[in-house]
């Protein structure tokens, strides 16, 4: 056995020989970035050599990262196998300074809900009902406690929000990273994980438990007892819907990709071992499809997008691109796999929304550069939105030429202040965005195929409605990430057609709101469970000219 | 005053990675009007021209879209060619198996691996998406075929591919074909975990790797 010891939180563990940085970070419960598993394909994982205090203590591993970059002064975790006792200084692996936006657009809902507490004087003590069922009483008069949350859990991220049933005001809410996303970066190795059973549960203790923090947290910030919280609310995507409530979701991950569970299903909390009053019930908002989860229906219900009189149309951004349109209220759902790359992933600087990440990025009319970075701090990096900024004002002031490809100063005409951050890196052009920071022509790539994917998504969308672009109403963009988005870069890039321009909408985080509408209200769960019924599910990989369409979609 | 054939099969080439379909198709005429081998133009005017456009992929000058109109032009050029072809192509023509593995429906880049190899003088038979382990292993045994190419985008579908090695070592077939996987969760590290004989990390590397192992 060696041993090693991880700086700065001075957590020293014994380990087989041989075994990676990576999986003795694992076992020591310390979070390093591994989005492509370990298998050596991202490179985030990479730690700098100084920061190893004997590097010959291990024994490095090729990688088809190593081989596909020049720069040595990096090591791979997933590729490092410990050989000596080792101590591993790590930097960055602190992520509680993400940005992660929780509000969300939220109609007027009727306010009616299930769990209803009475005070009886005579007895001094206050009775709880559920669904108009007597199911436990307190002492004392305990009226005015009387607690829902809703929890919307994303592949990335998740949020809490901790709601007065009596006002249904929301007091407080709150978000922290999903645990998952340490040991399987998306949806799809999540899936691959939980096929065994030590991954599965492995995925689900660690997601109940990452629940009952959060719990404990708003219930402690706000004063509340969390005994007083009799319903919670779970949305989210599909296969975290099935990862939380301890369900596999094997079956979403394989051809025809169906759901084990259709939601608009009640359990016990106390089934999950939650932090909450020990009669609490646990609701799931019904599942559109496999790959149109709660967090859209839930979406749905917050947008009134179903009761709308005219076009309208629903998009959430993400690793998968989820959309529902809305004819008259007829409506049409479809999901198609953007991959990675807008959360900052496969992308050659990319990260998350944390500190340092370039979040804006314009060019103005006198030649001058804008760059906007997460509290202002040095470029490190560059998040989703400034990504798509960055190409969106280079495809518009045509560095990036319609093709995807970058601009050749020799034969395109640029200006000087362009052509000159135009420059060659390991015998490739980047764009140079500062000193360490660039934009190589793969990235642009991985943008195409992303942006190409959700456009493929909104044309079939209107063709299943029989639309066009400029029939629409209203487009609305919902996700946290979608929030820090501008129109303008998202229809430079393409992802959505320029007919949409003054007509996008940025909704926030709606499954959570409509989480919310859920909580207050049994009406509305009744109305979604026989809405999703009715949508005409659009299955992207059935149309035989899908290749052709996203191949158009991929140019700018 | 009329063309060499080099003139005009270097003007095929360039119709092709100009993308060019027309100019391909009218090109292919004349060049058959002038009495020129038509087999020579295809491999040494069109393939050429597809082959340079797949170097240009590769260097990120082209991207999928460039690649796929390369392929109009030069299937174009195929068509007014291809009926004067009185050779027959060679016997010890290499044949690929290749479809998208078991569970997965996603096929793009498994169209472009085929495009390439049969751009590359490959036989290709395309068993299409979600084909099951057993299926591509007695399409194999069939044809007698030289490679068998396993696709996939999904990493829960990743397993399906190290069904078929398997099923290839339990019915003591594994050495007479050569198996090669890709996709984008597919790494090195993967391949050589299954044990297959290779993976190429786009469509024009895959050439190159089918060259490599079967050469």
């Amino acid at each position: 056995m060696k041993s090693i010891t991880f700086k700065p939180d001075n957590i020293t563990i014994q380990v087989k020989k041989g075994q990676t940085i990576l999986e003795a970070a694992r076992k020591a419960g310390i979070a390093i970035e591994s989005p492509c598993n370990g298998s050596g394909v991202c490179g985030k994982c990479r730690i700098n050599r100084e920061q190893i205090d004997n590097i010959d203590a291990l024994l490095i591993k090729k990688s088809v990262f190593s081989e596909n970059n020049d720069d040595d002064s990096y090591i791979l975790a997933c590729n490092a196998c410990i050989n000596e006792d080792v101590i591993v200084e790590l930097t960055n692996n602190k992520e509680s300074d993400l940005k992660i936006l929780s509000k969300g657009k939220i109609f007027a809902f009727e306010k009616k809900t299930l769990v209803k507490k009475e005070y009886y004087e005579k007895e001094d003590i206050t009775k709880i009902y559920y669904n108009e069922k007597e199911i436990a009483f307190e002492k004392g008069n305990t009226k005015n406690e009387n607690y829902g949350i809703v929890i919307d859990i994303g592949t990335t991220t998740m949020v809490a929000s901790l709601v007065d049933l009596n006002t249904g005001k929301e007091l407080t809410s709150e978000s922290v990273l999903n645990p998952q996303a340490i040991h399987a970066q998306d949806v799809l190795s999540r899936i691959t994980m939980a096929h065994e059973q030590k991954g599965m549960e492995l995925l689900y203790t660690e997601v109940v438990k990452e629940f009952n923090n959060l719990i404990d947290m708003i219930a402690k910030n706000k004063g509340v007892d969390p005994n007083g919280i009799y319903e919670i609310i779970l949305s989210g995507n599909t296969c975290m819907i099935h990862l939380a409530t301890n369900k596999n979701p094997t079956s979403l991950g394989e051809y025809p990709y169906e759901p084990a569970i259709q939601g608009g299903s009640y359990e016990a909390a106390k089934l999950h071992g939650l932090h909450l009053a020990k009669e609490a019930v646990l609701y799931l908002p019904p599942i559109i499809s496999s790959y149109v989860g709660p967090d859209i229906t839930s979406g749905v219900l917050a947008t009134q997008i179903y009761k709308r009189k005219d076009n309208s149309l629903l998009v959430d951004i993400g690793t998968n691109g989820e959309m529902v349109i809305s004819k008259n209220g007829d409506l049409s759902a479809t999901s198609t796999a953007a991959g990675p790359a807008f959360e900052g992933m496969n992308i050659e600087f990319g990260m998350r929304a944390a500190k340092g990440a370039i979040e804006m990025f314009e060019i103005e009319d006198d030649d001058t550069i804008t760059v906007k970075t997460i509290e202002n701090a040095p470029p490190v990096g560059i998040c989703g939105s400034g990504l798509m900024d960055i190409v969106g004002e280079l495809v518009s002031h045509k560095v990036i030429t319609k093709s995807g490809k970058f601009a050749n100063p020799k034969r395109n005409e640029l200006p000087d202040f362009l052509s000159e951050r135009l420059e060659k890196k390991n015998g490739k052009t980047v764009f140079k965005l500062s000193e360490d920071v660039y934009l190589t022509q793969k990235d642009v790539r991985q943008v195409q195929l992303a942006k190409g994917a959700v456009r493929a998504g909104i044309e079939f969308l209107l063709k299943s409605q029989e639309l066009t672009a400029d029939k629409l109403d209203e487009v609305m963009i919902a996700g946290s990430f979608g929030y820090h988005l501008r129109t303008k870069s998202l229809i430079n890039i393409g992802l959505l057609p320029k007919e949409f321009e003054d007509k996008v909408d940025f909704v926030g985080n709606t499954s959570k709101t409509g989480g919310q509408a859920f909580l207050m209200n049994k009406k509305y769960r009744n109305e979604m469970e026989e809405l999703v019924k009715t949508i005409n599910i659009v299955e992207l990989s059935n149309y035989d000219n899908f290749e052709e369409v996203f191949v158009k979609c991929l140019n700018f | 005053m009329s063309k060499t054939k080099e003139e005009l099969l270097e003007e095929l080439s360039d119709a092709v990675v100009d993308m060019d379909e027309e100019l391909a198709a009218s090109t292919a005429k004349e060049y058959i009007d002038e009495g020129y081998d038509a087999y020579d133009g295809i491999s040494e005017g069109l393939v050429d021209g597809m082959n340079k456009a797949g170097e240009l992929f590769e260097e990120e000058e082209y991207f999928i879209p460039e690649l796929l109109l390369c392929s109009d032009a030069m299937n174009s050029g195929i068509e007014v060619l291809s009926p004067h072809i009185e050779r027959s192509r060679s016997k010890d023509e290499k044949i690929v198996v290749i479809g998208v593995v078991q569970g997965d429906t996603h096929d793009i880049g498994k169209n472009l691996v085929a495009l390439m190899l049969e751009v590359a003088g490959y036989k290709i038979v395309d068993l299409g998406k979600d084909v099951p382990p057993q299926a591509f292993v007695d399409k194999a045994k069939e044809l007698n075929a030289d490679i068998i190419a396993l696709s996939t985008l999904m990493t829960t579908t990743m397993p399906r591919m190290k069904e078929v090695i398997d099923i290839l070592k339990k019915e003591n077939i594994r050495e007479n074909f050569k198996v090669i996987v890709g996709g984008g969760p597919i790494s090195q590290k993967f391949a050589d975990e299954i044990g297959a004989d290779g993976y190429s990390v786009n469509a024009t590397a895959s050439v190159r790797l089918a060259q490599r192992i079967v050469s």
